[in-house]
């Protein structure tokens, strides 16, 4: 554990979400003893859970908060190793496994989801396995063996069950170990740039002890929100009231939405035409989502700085523009602006104009924050995003012809940047 | 002299054993492989095919809300009622097999998961679906029933 000047509390963000995947391991024993997969139980068992069982309501309630908890500590532990640029040699491995944990906690959450077999969970269930159907010739084949059948029915419930609770949970204790091993093993990372051995504090029992009292804290904090908000804070995409039970003959009902933290891919997929470049739309979406998903799994390798131990500014600036980029996306797939529209057209636009202004004030106080308190010098991608979202929510361009037109422009700035420096450390040797 | 030939046929029987290994390793994975593929792709869906007549629930039901969704051969179908006249579409949105729904005030075919709007032939009119609707061939009957049935082309 080194210490020094900088703050400790990133290091505390790994703990707290292993604490949240304890609970879960221990709630979703306990909630498997009630649960009963089936067509005429699925449901009807969750609701004799939450209705007659003693505590039932309680269990699965701290179930579906820890969860959300996670999800919310673990993206927040992966953006801080990112921006402090934790994954520098010789820690390019617990970054993959890192990766790996994290897109296995988004399969708990999507596979978990529709358990309960209501209405909503079937919709999303039906969108978010429907969106393998995109890939290249497997893609039918993947879309039958996720589903069980053409379509999601029971089936579909009873491998995403097997997945929940077995093949998940099987494969994530295996990836903590590695996970944990190498923390073990390298030590935790150092701050960039550091050269001499940084004072350490032993991990046992200084730190243990010290996360010992987060988990505390991370339980007092559950247990409260649990208590006090037992289906949710009721924002559309984190609220678990059961409600009506899945009937595949029921059309899907305005306001649906995913999970919060799949409504960036879900309002991706609303900006995206129905063709593009002689593909779907929706091939389209899924080509720009894995290949986000790719580079972000190789930042490592990508960050060349890194390999000197030296503190990359574009990375960072990166790893801020993908915040912002994430950030627009979650806002408008909440449709945050659209009350008041007097038509779908106006709501539309008025979603992207209220949108675009609340990211470039978060876009504007981020970069104060950086230049004065960080002395960041380098804005050229969160620039482009800013732009972006300008472009798109203010000046009425697509989504896409935005971003095209932003990448480009961020693209050639950097160039420039490039060339003058190289050209001006030139002159001076 | 000698020397070099006995190695080289020692490389070769070696070279020799290690194919010989190689391939009956991968051998042994196809054949653990394949039965669980085989096992995991679901069996065709069995059930009811050719015309479906709408029963009286679902007549009701059609009546009331102008439009009612109803299994045609394993798919999801949504019959509807406009000026008296009975269209039937595929229910499941082309962009992402959401199941669409019918607005009978403004006589669009909406999908409420990303937004993709149809007119009354199908077509789509604006939202991300890239592909019309499927067509089914609804007939009233002469004793008032109605039936639902592929279009054939």
């Amino acid at each position: 554990m080194p210490i020094g000047t900088h703050w400790m509390g990133w290091y505390y963000l790994g703990g707290i979400t292993m604490f949240f995947f304890v609970v879960q391991v221990i709630t979703g024993v306990l909630l498997l003893m009630y649960f009963q997969p089936g067509e005429a139980t699925a449901y009807e068992s969750i609701r004799f859970l939450t209705t007659k069982v003693p505590f039932g309501w309680l269990i699965r309630s701290m179930h579906s908060w820890s969860a959300h908890l996670m999800i919310i500590s673990l993206t927040l532990h992966m953006f801080s190793t990112m921006m402090l640029k934790a994954y520098r040699p010789p820690r390019e491995m617990t970054w993959v496994s890192g990766y790996l944990l994290f897109l296995l906690t988004l399969g708990f959450g999507f596979s978990g989801y529709l358990l309960p077999w209501n209405k909503l969970a079937y919709f999303a269930t039906t969108v978010g396995t429907n969106i393998v159907a995109s890939v290249p010739i497997l893609g039918h084949w993947l879309l039958q063996v996720l589903r069980g059948g053409q379509d999601v029915t029971i089936n579909t419930l009873y491998r995403f069950f097997a997945a929940h609770v077995v093949i998940l949970p099987l494969a994530f204790v295996g990836l903590i170990g590695l996970h944990l091993l190498l923390i073990q093993r390298q030590g935790m990372a150092p701050p960039v740039g550091a050269t001499a051995a940084p004072r350490g504090m032993k991990f046992f029992p200084s730190f243990a002890l010290r996360d010992l009292l987060l988990w505390l804290g991370g339980l007092m904090l559950l247990l409260t929100l649990t208590v006090f908000l037992p289906y949710g804070p009721g924002i559309p995409g984190m609220d678990w009231e059961l409600g009506e039970k899945a009937n595949p003959m029921a059309p899907a009902y305005p306001g649906i939405k995913p999970e919060w933290y799949f409504l960036w891919e879900y309002q991706l997929l609303k900006e995206f035409p129905p063709h593009l470049f002689g593909l779907e739309g929706p091939q389209m979406c899924l080509l720009m989502i894995g290949l986000l998903f790719g580079i972000w799994a190789i930042i490592p390798w990508l960050d060349r700085r890194a390999y000197r131990n030296q503190y990359s500014q574009t990375f960072s600036d990166f790893g801020w523009a993908a915040i912002l980029f994430l950030i627009f996306l979650t806002l408008a797939g909440w449709d945050i602006g659209s009350s008041g529209a007097t038509s779908e057209l106006a709501s539309t636009h008025n979603v992207a104009r209220v949108c675009a202004l609340w990211t470039l004030a978060a876009g504007v106080a981020i970069t104060i924050v950086r230049y004065f308190l960080y002395e960041h010098r380098w804005f050229v991608l969160t620039g482009a995003a800013l732009l972006h979202v300008a472009l798109h929510g203010l000046a009425g361009l697509s989504y896409l012809v935005a971003g095209t037109i932003s990448l480009a422009a961020a693209a050639f700035i950097g160039a420039t940047m490039r060339l003058l420096r190289s050209r001006s450390s030139g002159n001076q040797t | 002299m000698e020397q070099t030939a006995a190695s080289d046929s020692k490389t070769s029987r070696r070279h020799f054993l290690d194919m010989v290994l190689g391939a009956s390793a991968l051998g042994w994975l196809v054949s653990v492989a394949y039965p669980i593929i085989r096992y995991l792709k679901p069996l065709p869906q069995t059930g009811p095919t050719g015309p479906t007549h709408l029963t009286r629930d679902e007549t009701a039901k059609l009546e009331q809300n102008k439009f009612v969704i109803v299994p045609v051969s394993g798919q999801r179908v949504i019959v509807l009622q406009s000026q008296d006249e009975v269209f039937a579409f595929s229910a499941k949105c082309s962009h992402e097999g959401c199941t669409v729904t019918y607005l009978p005030g403004q006589s669009v075919i909406w999908c409420p998961c990303h937004d993709g709007r149809f007119d009354m032939n199908g077509r789509v009119l604006s939202g991300p679906p890239p592909k019309p609707l499927t067509k089914y061939l609804a007939q009233r009957q002469p004793d008032g029933g109605i039936v639902i049935s592929e279009e054939r082309t």
